[in-house]
């Protein structure tokens, strides 16, 4: 386990270098989500098939999250944004990564994008938004919500109930977490990009949906708003699709990585379908 | 036995051993909970039972690949097995994953 210092927090990272311990044919950044995530939900799933695909894979835990320190303040998205600049810079990794974010994760990734255009060969982003002055209003119910709640022993336990044990355990962490900073008043309190920064992210995007989540309604915008943005969108999932289709994120991500010039090796590569390996189409659900 | 002769045969640990060193890295992973070493078994689940959260799950496929290397590798052992699965997992479905794979390593 490596921890290093950033912007005077120790971060919990991790560096995975390719398998078959060859040149990378790519390095990809994973970015998770907020309050009840951490770099876990990518080790035991998308990280081990882009290491055996020749990737070079750089997971880490972000603030407040996973084994990474947890300030009492400082959660705005812009220093987010900071910890992986500064990361990327720390580490050397100078020619442009593709990062893949998952729902804040992904916002995170679109912020770095509008920053540093040069770092970043490219975007996935799984049920996520760029930071808007729309999200900063959602974000600031959510959260006030989520604060709220997930003290409550009442509302646990229907969580332990509806979803399982092991989701009510990480929702007390949430719970912890927001009620010892000040992340949920701090986060809605973000710097936005401006539309005009937003339009300026040139690299292509791919940006993912659940199917069924309430978050497909923006696919029209994101594509109108940004020049290269794909959508796709994965049958019978709402917004957990990482977690809930992970194979068909697999497979999305390498064939997107193909489709960019970074052509996965070894097993990896022959498990995706002939018709993905050769890049003319998609493996799952519907694509425009 | 000559030394050469042991060199010829490395010592596979049996179950058992492996079960002892797992519960070495759980208890200290679980330092400062209300669990001891005694109470972890081969039918202990990770989540359920031993209440660990998956950034737990990250540190033990870390001190597992330490300790046995390159062979045993927790990630590609649950890569492939549904979320459900996971939250299930025992302590001795990864010992016997562990064994095996020392054993298919040996042999190759």
């Amino acid at each position: 386990m490596a921890y290093l210092k950033l912007n005077g927090l120790r971060f919990h990272v991790q560096r995975l270098a390719p398998q078959d311990a060859g040149p990378p044919a790519a390095t990809v950044v994973l970015l998770h989500g907020l309050l009840t995530d951490s770099l876990a939900s990518y080790y035991f799933t998308l990280a081990p098939t882009l290491v055996a695909a020749g990737m070079e894979v750089l997971l880490y835990d972000q603030r407040g999250h996973g084994r990474t320190g947890q300030p009492p303040t400082g959660y705005q998205l812009e220093r987010f944004v900071d910890d992986l600049e500064c990361l990327l810079d720390r580490l050397e990794l100078t020619g442009p990564v593709h990062l893949l974010g998952n729902s804040f994760g992904g916002t995170a990734a679109f912020g770095l994008a509008t920053r540093r255009p040069d770092q970043v060969a490219g975007l996935l982003v799984i049920e996520s938004e760029p930071a808007t002055s729309a999200w900063s209003v959602k974000m600031d119910a959510n959260l006030r919500r989520a604060k709220t709640q997930l003290v409550r022993e009442e509302a646990l336990a229907w969580i332990a109930t509806r979803y399982s044990e092991h989701t009510a355990r990480l929702a007390r962490s949430a719970g912890r977490l927001l009620a010892a900073t000040s992340l949920a008043r701090d986060l809605p309190a973000s710097r936005i990009p401006t539309e005009a920064e937003l339009r300026a992210i040139r690299c292509p995007v791919l940006a993912v949906y659940g199917k069924e989540s309430d978050m497909v309604s923006q696919a029209a915008w994101l594509e109108g708003l940004l020049p290269d943005c794909r959508s796709t969108f994965v049958s019978g999932q709402e917004h957990s699709v990482l977690i809930g289709a992970t194979e068909a994120v697999r497979r999305l991500t390498l064939s997107w990585l193909r489709q960019h010039g970074s052509e996965p090796r070894g097993v990896a590569a022959e498990r995706l379908p002939t018709r993905i390996r050769d890049g003319r189409s998609e493996p799952e659900g519907s694509v425009r | 036995m000559t030394t050469s002769e042991q060199a010829m045969e490395p010592h596979l640990p049996t179950e058992q051993e492996v079960l002892g060193e797992i519960t070495g890295m759980l208890a200290a992973l679980l330092d400062g909970y209300d669990l001891t070493p005694a109470e972890i078994t081969m039918q202990s689940r990770f989540t359920d039972d031993l209440e660990l959260e998956s950034i737990d799950l990250v540190t033990l496929a870390e001190q597992l690949q330490a300790r046995w290397g390159e062979q045993v590798n927790f990630a590609e052992f649950i890569a492939d097995m549904e979320l459900d699965e996971i939250i299930c997992l025992t302590v001795g479905q990864l010992v016997g994953y562990v064994v095996t794979r020392l054993r298919t390593a040996e042999r190759s």
